[in-house]
């Protein structure tokens, strides 16, 4: 074969096909909506946002307290969940006996609990609860129906194109008469 | 650090020999990197168990304290975020520093995480428990008080009211304690001076901004003296006028090295520092005989006989006529004047400053000394000599070294050194290892002061205090914790807690006797402020005693001028060298030299020539049978027939060593200026070594770039219509949104201080690079403060430019990026957008300012544990390979909107203020909206001194240049 013959006929489609393999694999891999989504690890304690903001009605901002003043909407402390549970026993008996055993363990020691994390933003990126929860959107707008899950798990597509996309037209996710237009787009809305 | 470095460069240089085949291995690994890095699993939340009331994770807090450093107190607010420290800006409610602080105070943070921290007590060199250590030392010092054996303290200066007394309690269970204080680069001769002159050993405090004619002999007052940070404060407030004509104060400086004062003095001479003192003189000679201001008692004419001004400026190689301008000048502000020797200077030129304050009434008003405190005797270089001298003959039992390091900060360090080793116990409590702790046989860590409890008395009517900001990083002690726990073992009953012992002297000597405010509320609103004002009675005012005044005039008029002269005074950053392990401060270039990681020799153009040498020939000084080996810096400005050099270099510690040399071995230890030499060699070595400059051409080359104005041009030049007008523009006219932020700098009331610049490092993880890459022109500040000498290299006049990011509208950055990383905001600034950057480097290469940077490297992967604690959450870290720039402390921005729209109100002028703003001394920096028309920024914008730098690119700053005015002397006659 006339090697000018095979490098069209091989070389070039070979090489072709490795790049666009490559760039499929690594896109494939790094795309996160394509394996976070429905991330949902087993958590060192296996609280329920069912039973609690489902069943129980509790808000969202009864233990995410920090939602409307920090960019972090925070985990709350140990002490948020005895403020209930010190004063009340549950009828499931081996429950009872797991947050018994929680709390003998963590209030003596004083050893916070390590959560996993479900969203997880990349370090470039300063999202910040506060202007989210102050305008006035849900929760659930983002986080999707927390309130029926028995393990937390991500529910949301963490792209960049998920954030422009409510922030050029944010009127469906914002309560009626908001003065609301429309979020920032300048990349110093987010990245600095 | 070096090392590190070269590390990095041999990875640098591998892609040049690199296969194919390693390239596609090293392409597979990072992607498997990438998908590994974005993995969640890796990330926890680890909230509270029990949430401190006032912490919300991801909402700074700000606490009030106070951190020493030799005679200051400095009031300083810090911000902590998660209860870490992160950022050091002035205390609002201080009424001295008024929400200000030094370069050297905000860099502290590093100081705080610094990894070369002692991190355990050690015992003989091997690491010890507390307990074992604390009775090791308190069995020798029971002992030695049996004995009655006499045991060495050696501390900083005290001016705490808490250290005072822990140490007075050790002196109550030990009776042969003696205590020296010390402070190696203060000279001892102003309070000796105050002494013999007054009577009254006090310092009195400059109030610059009552000033309008400033006379300073060899005094850096807005540079390296102590009370810098009011002193700009009140110089900028009388040098920023809105129109031609209003009242501009007039500096008047009289030095050998090119100071930071110097670059802004109105009528600049240069000469050798002991013509200070007759100059003085000669100029009182003028108050009295052409103004007939009368002298004060037991000071006759006769006794200044000797001071004919024309005689006396020959003789010293002086303008003749800016001392008579000075006199008329001076005559004619009276009390509104202040005239300050310097305190490298011999008695005879306090005497003679002291001598015009007095004559001017200025004693009392530009200095006041109603309500100083006197922080005792410190000891001189003298002293110290005459204490080696006592260890070595082994008089003392023990001697202990709190924060202080004479093995280093001695002239015969050495000698010292060895003197130490003839006592049987040493003892150190330092934060670092150091030459003096490598000799000690117990090392005692102590806390930092953001770990600490103490209190400072600024001044009788002002009681200051220092809280910890942070659990103690490592098994440390507070000092006055460890005394105390000393005189506990030794059997008086004492609280050896620091808060609980400060909250129980101030119940007992502090809280107002029929308050009606319980003392936990006393005690708490006291600890948020950070300061207590007090009444206390004021002193009586100082009066001068004449006679001392002509005994000094004696001596000045037998001075002739004779061989070189050295001048040696504290680093402007390093200091006395308890900052050389500090990263950000040896980084930061010499606010008028521009030489960083170094010290160097200061020579004139002049004895350059005569002595053969240029920049970066390695010069020997001798004096006094000592010699040390510096790199020449031939300074315009610079005296001929004096040199100068800073102190503090030449450090032994990780960062520190192989920085600069140590030229404390040219300190004198007799005489009464020790940091004044005269009979000074200079002879060159043949040897080169570089300095690291990051600044190369000082030269404007008729650039319209800095504007220094006379009053007179003032008047004939402001505002020309070329300066309002922009230049057409191709592209299409900006839309700006809600705001358009801007910012403009007043170059008449910047002095060049650099406070910006370590405030901007700090306040956006601005990288370190190491010297290696400094002298490559790679530092990573993104503002920075330039330098320009206009007219006669032999006394140019400067030129300061903060120079950073302008945000241009027409930013020529943006449209050279291949991948939008450099874009445009709707509010003006000009976006940097590190995850899309891919380090082509365009943007730098076409920004016509210089205001970006790139990262060669990845220097944050070499930061020790824990100086990563010093990031600011709120901004990137940067990678290698991209490009950074100001952003105008964009999180500052967004942080305030937000504040704004939570509280459901419009954003307020100066809400928002970037890190560099925030800690002007000088506030020439002013941040805010264009868009609002009666914003401060606005009015800046359209004041008839504003200009934009390089308008004439047609890049549209958003910064304005505010010129500088010169004022000076019109007449020159004699």
């Amino acid at each position: 074969m006339d090697p000018r013959d095979r490098f069209w006929r091989v070389t070039a489609p070979l090489g072709a096909l490795c790049v666009v393999l490559t760039i499929l694999v690594v896109g494939w891999s790094v795309e996160p909506a394509r394996y976070q989504l429905g991330y949902a690890p087993e958590q060192p304690i296996p609280f329920s946002h069912r039973i609690h903001a489902g069943v129980n009605g509790i808000a969202c901002e009864y233990c995410h307290t920090n939602a409307d003043r920090s960019r972090s909407a925070t985990v709350p402390p140990l002490q948020t969940c005895m403020n209930c549970h010190q004063f009340m026993t549950l009828p499931d008996k081996t429950l009872q006996g797991d947050i018994d055993k929680v709390v003998a363990a963590r209030v003596k020691s004083d050893a916070p609990i390590a959560w996993k994390r479900v969203y997880h933003m990349p370090s470039y990126v300063f999202f910040d609860h506060r202007a989210h929860v102050n305008a006035k959107i849900q929760c659930q707008s983002c986080h999707g129906r927390v309130e029926t899950l028995d393990v937390q798990q991500r529910l949301m597509n963490m792209r960049m194109g998920r954030c422009l996309s409510c922030h050029r037209d944010p009127a469906p996710y914002l309560p009626p008469g908001s003065p609301v237009k429309k979020g920032p787009t300048d990349c110093y809305a987010c990245h600095r | 650090m070096d090392e590190g470095m070269k590390d990095q460069d041999a990875s640098s240089s591998a892609p040049e020999s690199m296969s194919r085949r390693r390239f596609l291995s090293l392409m597979a690994a990072s992607a498997a990197a990438t998908s590994a890095c974005a993995s969640p699993d890796r990330d926890t939340i680890v909230p509270y168990t029990k949430k401190p009331s006032d912490v919300v994770p991801g909402v700074a807090n700000h606490y009030a304290s106070t951190y020493q450093e030799g005679l200051v107190a400095y009031g300083v607010l810090v911000k902590a975020r998660e209860g870490r420290p992160i950022h050091i800006e002035g205390n609002d409610e201080h009424p001295i520093f008024a929400g200000k602080t030094s370069h050297r105070a905000q860099a502290e943070i590093m100081g705080l995480y610094d990894a070369e921290r002692l991190r355990e007590p050690r015992l003989g060199g091997a690491p010890a428990s507390w307990e074992k250590a604390q009775a090791a030392v308190a069995a020798a010092l029971e002992k030695a008080a049996r004995e009655r054996k006499p045991v060495l303290l050696l501390t900083p200066a005290v001016i705490s009211p808490a250290r005072r007394a822990a140490i007075a309690a050790l002196g109550r269970v030990l009776p042969g304690l003696r205590h020296v204080a010390w402070e190696p680069a203060l000279s001892a001769t102003e309070r000796a001076a105050a002494e013999a002159l007054y009577g009254t050993p006090v310092a009195p405090r400059y109030r610059v901004e009552r000033a309008k004619v400033l006379a300073l002999f060899e005094a850096d007052l807005l540079g390296s003296m102590d009370a810098a940070v009011p002193a700009v404060a009140g110089y900028a407030r009388g040098r920023m006028p809105s129109r031609p004509g209003e009242p501009l104060s007039r500096l008047y400086a009289f030095e050998s090295r090119l100071s930071l004062t110097g670059t802004k003095a109105d009528a600049r001479v240069p000469v050798r520092p002991s013509a200070a003192a007759p100059l003085a003189f000669a100029v009182a000679r003028l108050l009295h005989e052409r103004h007939g201001l009368a002298l004060p008692a037991g000071l006759s004419a006769g006794d200044l006989a000797p001071f004919r001004a024309d005689r006396v400026a020959k003789r010293w190689g002086a303008d003749p006529a800016v001392l008579s301008a000075l006199a008329r000048d001076l005559a004619r502000a009276g009390r509104e004047s202040l005239a300050v020797a310097g305190p490298s200077l011999p008695e005879e030129a306090h005497a003679a400053a002291g001598l015009l304050n007095a004559m001017l009434g200025a004693e009392g008003y530009t200095l006041e000394a109603a309500h100083s405190v006197d922080p005792g005797p410190l000891a001189s270089p003298a002293e110290m000599a005459r204490l080696a001298r006592e260890l070595a003959e082994g008089k003392y039992a023990a001697a202990v070294f709190w924060e202080t390091n004479p093995s280093y900060a001695v002239s015969d360090a050495d000698g010292f050194g060895a003197a130490l080793d003839k006592t049987p116990l040493k003892v150190c409590l330092g934060l670092r290892e150091d030459e003096t702790s490598r000799r000690c046989d117990a090392v005692l860590p102590v806390n930092h002061w953001l770990e600490s409890w103490s209190d400072y008395e600024a001044s009788t009517d002002l009681l200051a205090l220092q809280q910890p900001l942070i659990q103690p990083l490592y098994d440390t002690k507070q000092g006055e914790e460890i005394i105390l726990g000393w005189v506990k073992a030794l059997g008086a009953p004492v609280e050896t807690d620091p808060r609980a012992g400060l909250m129980a002297r101030w119940r007992r000597e502090v809280y107002p006797v029929g308050t009606l405010a319980s003392f936990d509320e006393f005690w708490t609103a006291a600890v948020h402020d950070g300061v207590l004002r007090r009444d206390a009675a004021a002193r009586a005012p100082r009066r001068l005693r004449g006679s001392a005044v002509a005994s000094s005039a004696k001596k000045a008029a037998a001075a002739r001028p004779g061989g070189l002269e050295l001048l040696l005074e504290p680093d402007y950053k390093v200091w006395d060298g308890r900052y050389a392990g500090n990263g950000w401060l040896q980084e930061l270039p010499d606010p008028v030299a521009k030489v960083c990681w170094g010290n160097f020799l200061s020579v004139s153009g002049a004895d350059a020539k005569t002595f053969g040498l240029s920049d970066g020939d390695v010069a020997a000084v001798k004096v006094g049978g000592r010699s040390v080996e510096l790199p020449v810096l031939v300074q315009p400005g610079q005296a001929a027939g004096a040199v100068f050099a800073a102190l503090g270099y030449g450090r032994q510690g990780d960062v520190a060593s192989g920085c600069g040399a140590s030229v404390y071995p040219l300190v004198a230890d007799d005489g009464s200026a020790p940091f004044l030499r005269s009979g000074v060699s200079v002879s060159g070595t043949g040897a080169r070594r570089p300095l690291v400059r990051s600044q190369q051409e000082f030269g404007l080359h008729d650039r319209d770039i800095v504007r220094l104005w006379t009053p007179g041009e003032y008047a004939r030049r402001a505002k020309t219509p070329e300066d309002t007008e922009e230049l057409a523009t191709l592209n299409d006219e900006p839309r700006w949104g809600e705001h358009k932020w801007g910012m403009a700098i007043d170059l008449s009331a910047c002095v060049g201080c650099a406070g910006c610049q370590v405030a901007c490092q700090s306040e956006n993880n601005v990288a370190v690079v190491g010297p290696e890459q400094a002298a490559r022109g790679r530092n990573m500040h993104w503002i920075r403060n330039d330098v320009y000498f206009v007219g006669d290299p032999a006394n140019p006049q400067v030129a300061h430019e903060v120079m950073l990011c302008q945000q241009c509208d027409d930013a020529p950055c943006e449209p050279v990026c291949p991948v939008a990383a450099s874009v445009h905001s709707e509010d003006g600034l000009n976006e940097q957008v590190y995850n899309r950057c891919i380090g082509v480097r365009y943007c730098e290469a076409n920004c016509p300012y210089g205001a970006r940077r790139f990262n060669f490297f990845d220097y944050t992967s070499s930061i020790q544990d824990p100086a990563e604690l010093a990031f600011n959450p709120e901004v990137s870290v940067r990678p290698r390979g991209v490009a950074e720039k100001c952003t105008f402390c964009v999180q500052r921005i967004r942080n305030g909107e937000q504040i704004a729209k939570d509280e459901g109100r419009p954003l307020r002028d100066g809400d928002i203020r970037p890190a560099c703003a925030a800690a002007c001394p000088a506030e020439a920096i002013v941040f805010g909206d264009l868009k609002d028309p009666n914003s401060r920024v606005s009015r800046l914008a359209r004041s008839d001194r504003g200009y934009k730098v390089l308008r004439e690119l047609g890049t549209r700053p958003a910064v304005t240049y505010l010129a500088e005015l010169k004022n000076p002397a019109e007449e020159k006659t004699i």
